[in-house]
């Protein structure tokens, strides 16, 4: 009776996209991206155990590493872009398009 | 059974009060409540060391990193981060289910299979086989990249003071 972990990954997924694109501060939407990567590396551990493949283990664990220097390298912009502009949210920052 | 239908509704809990939420610090903590219940599904379907994984470095540093650089950052809704009642008495209750969650599943498994000698299937030997023979490189370049990771952070954060001579020489 795993099974529901399925559905719970895809909505995990599926909320952190949403809050990807609809949330308006760059720091929750750093906060969606990991519930994102939360719902991807849950449903390869369902998937490492349906098939008894170990490599997709393994690739949760480089997945994990890979999110921690996403995390660090994103947040470390946040602060420069808060140094320059002194703003967090999207609709101030337009750069490319002004 | 049960425990699996529990732990899925404190995740989904969890997730919506992340993305649905006002304030970017109750945000930040409840994705920490998120990763801990992932971890706590983790240890349910026997994947030991990556349940250990999740909790040492996702709900472990990176969360607490969000919730440091929120502080650098002061935020204005950080004036009246004082929560109402209602909210606060909710997350605290949730957070001592998940506790109390964490200790039922221990109690609830056979204490020997915690044991490293029972671990089922002896996965993680057999995961740790392949990560050092086979997929020695990736993990050597996974370290060259935590490596990279630190000094891009250093230097994107770091350069004040060169920036600010930069700009004094251009004055002159």
């Amino acid at each position: 009776m795993s099974s529901i972990y399925y559905y719970l990954s895809a909505f995990l997924f599926c909320l952190g996209l949403l809050g990807t694109i609809f949330k308006k501060d760059l720091i929750s939407i750093l906060l969606c991206l990991e519930l994102m990567m939360g719902g991807v590396s849950l449903l390869m551990i369902l998937m490492s155990r349906a098939t008894g493949v170990l490599e997709s283990q393994l690739i949760v664990f480089f997945m994990i590493i890979i999110s921690a220097c996403e995390v660090a390298i994103g947040l470390s912009l946040i602060i420069a872009l808060y140094r320059k502009k002194q703003t967090i949210y999207t609709d101030d920052i337009k750069i490319i398009t002004e | 059974m049960i425990s699996d239908i529990l732990l899925t509704i404190i995740t989904m809990v969890f997730a919506l009060m992340v993305v649905f939420s006002k304030k970017t610090v109750v945000s930040a903590l409840a994705l920490l409540m998120t990763l801990l219940s992932i971890a706590m599904i983790y240890f349910q379907l026997g994947t030991l060391f990556l349940a250990a994984i999740q909790v040492l470095v996702n709900a472990g540093a990176v969360a607490i990193l969000f919730v440091f650089v929120m502080m650098l950052i002061n935020l204005e809704q950080f004036e009246n981060n004082r929560e109402k009642g209602k909210v606060k008495l909710v997350i605290s209750v949730l957070a001592v289910l998940v506790i109390m969650g964490i200790f039922a599943l221990i109690i609830n498994n056979n204490i020997e299979v915690l044991t490293a000698n029972n671990i089922p299937d002896n996965s993680m030997k057999l995961l740790f086989d392949k990560l050092f023979s086979v997929y020695y490189l990736p993990f050597e370049m996974a370290t060259v990249l935590l490596l990279a990771a630190l000094v891009a952070c250093i230097v994107i954060t770091g350069h004040e003071k060169a920036h600010k001579v930069e700009l004094e020489e251009s004055h002159e």
